[in-house]
């Protein structure tokens, strides 16, 4: 009895150390942040703050809006993603799970074969067809740049959830006059609520981290996503890494609050969109 | 009674047939099936067609002439494809053998039962989810020559004698983003060698316990057999994903110092938005794209005689 308790206290006490080794980044970016410019450059440096200050915050979102657009575009940007992405994907898993379709076997390969293709390999083709259509520098060819990422992801996750339902759900829904779309939007979404919310968080990630689209089907601050407005920044200020950190840190922030509110439904989908099938 | 249940079970089968197979379940599918075309399988096609031609920056909108294969063969002339491929390689599997010891080891521990445990596996997660741009550039700073705390703590540990610029020496600068690229990729390698161990069957190592097998004759003998299947896919997943990072060295390096640091899909990016040789980019991008279709073809040749045994 003691025993086991005293092996579970080390196994705590030894799992506090990893993280602290393994989160080390995530500490160092916020300190950095907050440290003022005067102990920036210290030799050796201090690993526990002795100063805290805002002025990077205030410098860069308050003082300089140049930020805020770039927020507010990787906003628009994500939620556009998450949105286009549950729009195509939610029926299309559902129709692959549930129902019967020709060549269902060659989609599904398809779809896991797509999220193979480097993202360079997309990059170069689609700002030539984006050129022409004059997706280049919008919104729209953003979004839909982001979804080749997106969407198999999304189906993939979510057709377990579809398959796991038991049969004889639609059939019911019919008895009670339910069709085939009414039974779709009120019987069984309902019950994949899990898989949905998964899915929702991830697809805005994919968005609100797209980088390599960003760089190459934009070259318009009035669109670019924050992602693109820290690497300029790297750029432009090279050295000044309380105020990169400070950026970097509020571009985190949205993951961190979405991680943390949807902690469960992440964790599964992880494994499932990697694993199954 | 029996015969009238029959007879409706029998209408239900077949309006049951009838409900799963009309032609309107091609609705559901038909929106992602034409995103696919158009935004997938059409830009394929056009990278494939714009490989054999010879497409740039200058005649964009005008005619383009066949070439056969002179941009491949140009490609595959050039000394910096090579070095490219190399260190694509030399990244990956740094990158993998890491990421895959390190995430095992880390799922071995938090396979057992402590306070705390699911909050610690939620948090490694968190690290995964980051954008990479984020990662890359918190790792910049902590690599920097003159003020990165990596420095100080090699140099406190006796390790290095003096500040080494990581990423701004050729020596130096793939190792530099291979060790970023492993933070961001232990915990997604942990969590799904985790989630394969909590489902092998408590019973075997109750009974290997009892035959008096030690910790380490369990792991060899049912832990690793057990595991094979999750572990082939992890890491044949794992080499398709390393092996077409782009964000992460872009941010870290961008390549440098000279070419020291370029991966295959930097060079795709520099032959098509730098030299603006879109049809030398594609070919460059073609070949990538053999490969990772070869190692596909690998994975799929294994999974299914895994699915035999």
């Amino acid at each position: 009895m003691t025993k086991t308790k005293w092996r579970a206290a080390g196994g705590t006490l030894i799992g506090i150390l990893i993280m602290i080794v393994f989160l080390f980044p995530v500490y160092w970016m916020i300190k950095t942040s907050v440290t003022p410019v005067t102990e920036l450059y210290h030799n050796p440096p201090h690993i526990l703050p002795v100063a805290a200050t805002f002025d990077s915050y205030i410098d860069n979102f308050i003082r300089n809006q140049d930020m805020i657009g770039y927020i507010g575009n990787s906003f628009i940007i994500a939620l556009g993603t998450m949105i286009l992405s549950l729009f195509i994907s939610v029926p299309a898993a559902y129709a692959l799970a549930r129902l019967s379709i020709k060549g269902k076997a060659l989609i599904m390969i398809s779809i896991l074969s797509i999220q193979m293709l480097p993202g360079i390999m997309m990059a170069m083709p689609l700002y030539i067809m984006f050129s022409k259509v004059r997706l280049i520098d919008n919104f729209a060819g953003l979004i839909f740049a982001d979804l080749i990422h997106a969407l198999p992801f999304a189906i993939i996750t979510l057709r377990p959830f579809f398959l796991a339902l038991p049969g004889g759900l639609e059939e019911a829904a019919k008895i009670d006059g339910c069709n085939k779309f009414t039974s779709f939007t009120k019987i069984i979404l309902p019950l994949v609520k899990p898989g949905l919310m998964t899915v929702a968080a991830f697809c805005f990630l994919f968005g609100w981290g797209d980088f390599i689209f960003a760089l190459t089907l934009t070259s318009d601050n009035a669109v670019r996503p924050l992602t693109l407005g820290l690497y300029r920044f790297i750029g432009q200020y090279g050295t000044e890494w309380n105020n990169l950190m400070a950026v970097a840190t509020l571009a985190a922030l949205p993951i961190i609050v979405i991680f943390v509110a949807m902690q469960k439904y992440i964790v599964g989908g992880v494994t499932a969109g990697a694993m199954k099938d | 009674m029996s015969h009238k249940s029959e007879a409706s079970g029998s209408y239900t089968l077949s309006r049951r047939a009838k409900w799963f197979s009309s032609w309107n379940n091609y609705l559901f599918v038909l929106p992602a099936l034409l995103f696919m075309v158009v935004f997938i399988g059409f830009p394929l096609i056009y990278n494939l067609i714009m490989s054999f031609q010879n497409v740039n920056v200058y005649n964009l909108t005008g005619k383009h002439d066949f070439l056969g294969f002179a941009n491949y063969i140009k490609t595959l002339q050039d000394p910096v494809f090579y070095v490219s491929l190399k260190n694509s390689v030399i990244f990956t599997v740094l990158s993998l053998v890491f990421q895959f010891t390190i995430g095992f080891a880390l799922a071995l521990f938090f396979n057992t039962k402590f306070p705390g445990r699911n909050l610690f596996r939620s948090l490694m997660l968190l690290a995964w989810m980051l954008p990479v741009v984020i990662s890359g550039t918190v790792f910049q700073w902590m690599m920097s020559g003159d003020f990165g705390v990596i420095n100080y703590f090699l140099q406190t540990l006796g390790i290095i004698d003096h500040p080494v610029n990581w990423l701004s020496e050729s020596s130096t600068a793939l190792l530099g983003t291979v060790v970023a690229n492993i933070w961001i990729g232990v915990p997604f390698n942990m969590i799904i060698l985790l989630s394969g161990l909590q489902g092998l069957p408590d019973h075997l190592y109750e009974a290997a316990k009892l035959d008096g097998a030690n910790r380490l004759v369990q792991f060899r003998h049912i832990t690793l057999p057990l595991m094979r299947p999750t572990i082939l896919v992890l890491l044949i997943l794992g080499i398709i994903n390393t092996f077409k990072v782009f964000d992460l060295i872009f941010i870290m390096t961008a390549g440098g110092p000279v070419t020291s640091s370029t991966v295959l899909p930097i060079y795709a990016y520099q032959m098509s938005f730098t030299t603006l040789e879109f049809s030398q980019g594609a070919s460059v991008s073609m070949i990538m794209f053999l490969i990772l279709i070869l190692i596909s073809i690998v994975y799929l040749r294994m999974s299914s005689k895994e699915e035999v045994h």
